[in-house]
């Protein structure tokens, strides 16, 4: 059973830029995708968000493309575009018709090689207002918004790049200077830290003579500096901690984290099968037990985070009814987390069942393919492996995920995050 | 190498014709109305069984009915429980669903080719025979409840459910959100969801709707074996008119103590589906507020920094729903937003998109269209437009040909008929103190104050 045969080929420009080549003539579109090894778990204390900040920076115009130009041409031709930061990494994508990769090319090119000559502080002072907005309208004037800055200081300690949000602080943001943008610029946006991904409607070999051309002229720089604060850190957290936050909430909701081995690792492919087992599809044991047949939560979400640096987490979030118990639907949820320990069979297959599918429907999108084949190259030096998901998952023995429920889901590894509704309602 | 110009943009390439897929058609003896359109690319079936047993036929005291029954849908049928209606699906790897909303009534599925004849006997089983266990309708019904409650709480949703029943009179169900009240919910058993799905859940007036790797001999087979025997008509009909609430502009501050920042909304009864100007108002939609690079975004949010986002739409029916103008932004500069988005949205009404913005409106709507013509799940959707609005089969075929024709002046006029800032109702949620006494001093209209809860 191998649905799953991606073709692509690899090169490296002198600069040290690696490039990935996807072709696929049957829908004539192309995605470019642009992955720089640089995200929050870059930033040393008093820049946290800069690494998000940056990336809005980015679309604020190079050296031959004035501010808001990029938007219009891309959008001029039908394309779409946007760009990502998260603790590992940053990404930039734009989808177009075939016939308009130049255009791409052009843009992405220039703002690699030619950025700093078109900031200025004007921009700078906008863009920081925008980036406050956007925490302000996703985290702080959102029911439970502070959740991710509590979780990963529950789970993190204080010198771990994954201690702080992606989004930092207000004080942070608004302290970033014209200064801070250049050196953050010349430290990680330097081609020999980025992997460029073209998927879809391509010749290869004319695809890699226009990189060449747009590409080819820009300076290697220094390798990226070591990451900043301790990475190393204990495979689990030692003792459950908590944290109980009442506030104006509608409804009570628990969520737990626990450190599991990082992305990194082969370890993590046991992470990613529990997880599915507990939270992945309507047959899993959380909605199964939880939401259907105790009716003890509204709903129930897991997530296995891909993240590389010493631990990464994995979540699940249980949300209450009006009026329930927090606390008992804690232990409803630490039941299934132990009860995992007799998995089934079964239980695994059904689950490579349902991400054999969402895979193959998230590949019909060129844009998803050349995300994926970024990330493996970035992550793994290994876009290849994208072929291969499903054997990596299908290698989980229940002996694996029966060691990792002893070892990573225990009481020496809980952070337990409690939202409470405030006036008791 | 030679060295590259970089001052100029690359030129185009050879453009590459692309086609909307081929959709064949056949009518079942039933009156269900199936359409296939093949995909060979990856192996990948995408169905939607559409039936209008719409929230829109159901009055204010059973609102909210047709998307409870679409939720407790997945509670099992006369064959198996919940779980093991779930069980059989995902063993198989398909995912099922089921939606409800102002048109009608959707039952999705998706799966891989081969898994196709028993996935898709499993929905056809789901559809016909749910069994509608008391213990699965209370659940479906207290999580509407917690889900109606959540959005009282949540600044964006409020925002939302303000301006709505501000535009729309009362007893307009678009005046109301989708999923009912709670007084609405709460009155519902399992007997109203069993005869609701035996009087609505019929098959004329819907259709059946495949998109991927799958032959239409084999999907027309499927279908009269497991709905050929399946007839009839849905018994409620969407037969309203939409009125406004208010036809004078006002300004409703929803008071929220302590809020950290600002949602808007402004807007008005909007256009239906139908309206033969449909596309001159979706380009002057787009240059207003519909794109990245639209006047209310470049304003608000490159010039200014007030806000994340902010964009505008018409949300098209089958009769007029709203318009609406929506951006959250900080206390400090609420007001300014404000005055900021009705000049926009004045400028637009009365002096239309200029050539140039036409122009790039219209480029990116055909690009665009041309760019979501990819996974079967897009290709399915569209269909399903056709089916629910009604629209001629070559619909997308003409589609960007029908953009491309549309002129500055058109548009305008669209704009100048549909765009009315004088009747403009513009809702705030955010906190009295901080921006009560900025929106007074902008004269629009008399700030009326209301409470949270």
């Amino acid at each position: 059973m191998t649905l799953l045969s991606i073709d692509f080929e690899r090169h490296r420009l002198d600069n040290g830029l690696k490039v990935v080549l996807a072709p696929d003539p049957t829908v004539p579109v192309v995605a470019t995708n642009l992955w720089y090894g640089v995200g929050s778990r870059n930033e040393p204390a008093g820049k946290t968000g800069f690494a998000h900040l940056f990336e809005h920076m980015m679309f604020q115009g190079s050296a031959h493309v004035p501010k808001n130009r990029h938007f219009e041409l891309i959008e001029r031709v039908g394309g779409t575009l946007n760009a990502t930061t998260w603790f590992d990494r940053t990404n930039y994508f734009e989808t177009v018709p075939s016939h308009e990769l130049d255009l791409c090319l052009w843009l992405e090119s220039d703002r690699m090689g030619w950025m700093l000559p078109a900031m200025d502080q004007e921009k700078l002072d906008n863009q920081r207002d925008v980036v406050m907005n956007e925490k302000l309208q996703r985290y702080d004037n959102q029911p439970y918004g502070d959740w991710s800055e509590r979780l990963q200081h529950l789970l993190y300690p204080a010198d771990h790049p994954y201690h702080h949000t992606v989004i930092g602080s207000m004080e942070d943001i608004e302290a970033a200077t014209l200064d801070d943008v250049a050196s953050f610029f010349e430290t990680f946006y330097v081609p020999n830290n980025a992997v460029l991904t073209i998927a879809g409607d391509i010749d290869p070999t004319e695809a890699l003579d226009a990189i060449e051309r747009y590409f080819g002229d820009i300076s290697a720089g220094a390798d990226v500096p070591p990451l900043p604060g301790r990475t190393e850190l204990d495979p689990v957290i030692g003792e459950t901690v908590r944290d109980t936050v009442v506030s104006d909430v509608p409804l009570p909701r628990v969520i737990m984290g626990f450190r599991i081995p990082p992305y990194s690792s082969e370890a993590f492919a046991s992470a990613e099968v529990a997880r599915a087992l507990l939270g992945m599809g309507r047959a899993s044991r959380f909605y199964r037990h939880l939401v259907r047949e105790q009716q003890i939560a509204k709903s129930v979400m897991t997530y296995a985070y891909p993240l590389m640096t010493g631990a990464s987490m994995l979540l699940v979030w249980g949300t209450g009814f009006p009026g329930s118990d927090p606390a008992e639907l804690e232990q409803a949820m630490t039941r299934e987390l132990e009860g995992l320990i007799d998995a089934r069979q079964d239980e695994i297959d059904r689950a490579i069942s349902l991400t054999e599918t969402d895979l193959v429907r998230a590949l019909e999108r060129v844009a998803e393919r050349a995300d994926l084949l970024s990330m493996f190259d970035l992550y793994f030096d290994d876009p290849g492996r994208l072929n291969r998901e499903l054997d990596r998952l299908r290698s989980v023995t229940l002996d694996d995920v029966r060691r990792f429920v002893e070892q990573q889901l225990g009481t020496n590894n809980r952070a337990i995050l409690t939202y409470v509704p405030e006036n008791g309602r | 190498m030679s060295a590259l110009d970089r001052s100029a943009q690359p030129a185009s390439g050879t453009l590459r014709d692309f086609s909307f897929p081929v959709v064949d058609r056949q009518a079942l003896a039933n009156g269900l109305d199936l359409r296939l359109a093949r995909m060979n690319r990856l192996p990948v079936v995408n169905v939607s069984l559409f039936m209008r047993a719409s929230e829109g036929a159901l009055g204010h005291d059973r609102a909210g009915l047709a998307v409870l029954t679409s939720d407790a849908l997945e509670g099992g049928t006369r064959k198996r429980s919940g779980s093991e209606l779930a069980e059989s699906l995902e063993r198989i790897g398909a995912r099922l669903s089921a939606s409800a909303g102002w048109e009608g009534s959707t039952v999705g599925m998706s799966c891989l080719a081969d898994r196709l004849p028993e996935a898709f006997a499993i929905m056809a089983e789901a559809v016909r025979e749910p069994a509608f266990p008391e213990d699965e309708v209370r659940r479906a019904l207290d999580q509407q409840l917690a889900t109606i409650r959540q959005r009282q709480m949540d600044p964006g949703a409020l925002a939302t459910d303000a301006a709505r029943a501000a535009y729309f009179a009362a007893d307009v169900p678009y005046a109301r959100a989708v999923d009912g009240t709670v007084a609405s919910i709460e009155s519902m058993s399992r007997e109203t969801l069993s005869g609701y799905v035996e009087a609505n859940y019929r098959p004329e007036g819907g259709g059946l709707v495949v998109v991927g790797d799958v032959e239409l001999d084999e999907v027309a087979d499927m279908a009269s074996a497991h709905f050929g025997e399946w007839t009839g008509t849905p018994a409620h009909v969407a037969d309203f008119d939409v009125r406004p609430a208010h036809v004078q502009r006002r300004v409703i501050l929803v008071h929220r103590p302590g809020a950290v920042q600002s949602e808007v909304r402004i807007g008005h009864v909007g256009a239906s589906r139908s309206i033969p100007d449909y596309y001159a108002l979706s380009i002057a939609n787009m240059v207003l507020g519909g794109m990245f690079t639209s006047r209310l975004n470049l304003n608000l949010r490159e010039e200014h920094g007030f806000t994340y986002g902010v964009r505008s739409r018409f949300t098209f029916r089958s009769h007029p729903g709203p318009f609406q103008i929506s951006t959250a932004v900080g206390n400090d500069v609420a007001a300014a937003a404000v005055r900021e988005a009705m000049s926009e949205l004045t400028l637009m009404a009365e002096q239309g998109p200029t050539e140039e913005e036409v122009s790039a409106a219209r480029d990116y709507a055909a690009g665009v269209f041309g760019l979501q013509l990819e996974t079967s799940g897009q290709i399915a959707t569209r269909v399903n437009q056709l089916l629910i609005y009604g629209l001629a089969d070559d619909h997308y075929d003409r589609y960007r040909d029908d953009v491309r024709a549309v002129t500055a002046d058109a548009a305008a006029a669209a704009a100048g008929r549909y765009m009315r800032p004088s009747e403009a109702q513009i809702v705030v949620v955010g906190d009295a103190d901080a921006v009560l006494q900025p929106l007074e001093e902008l004269g629009l209209a008399p700030v009326q104050v209301v409470g949270a809860d």
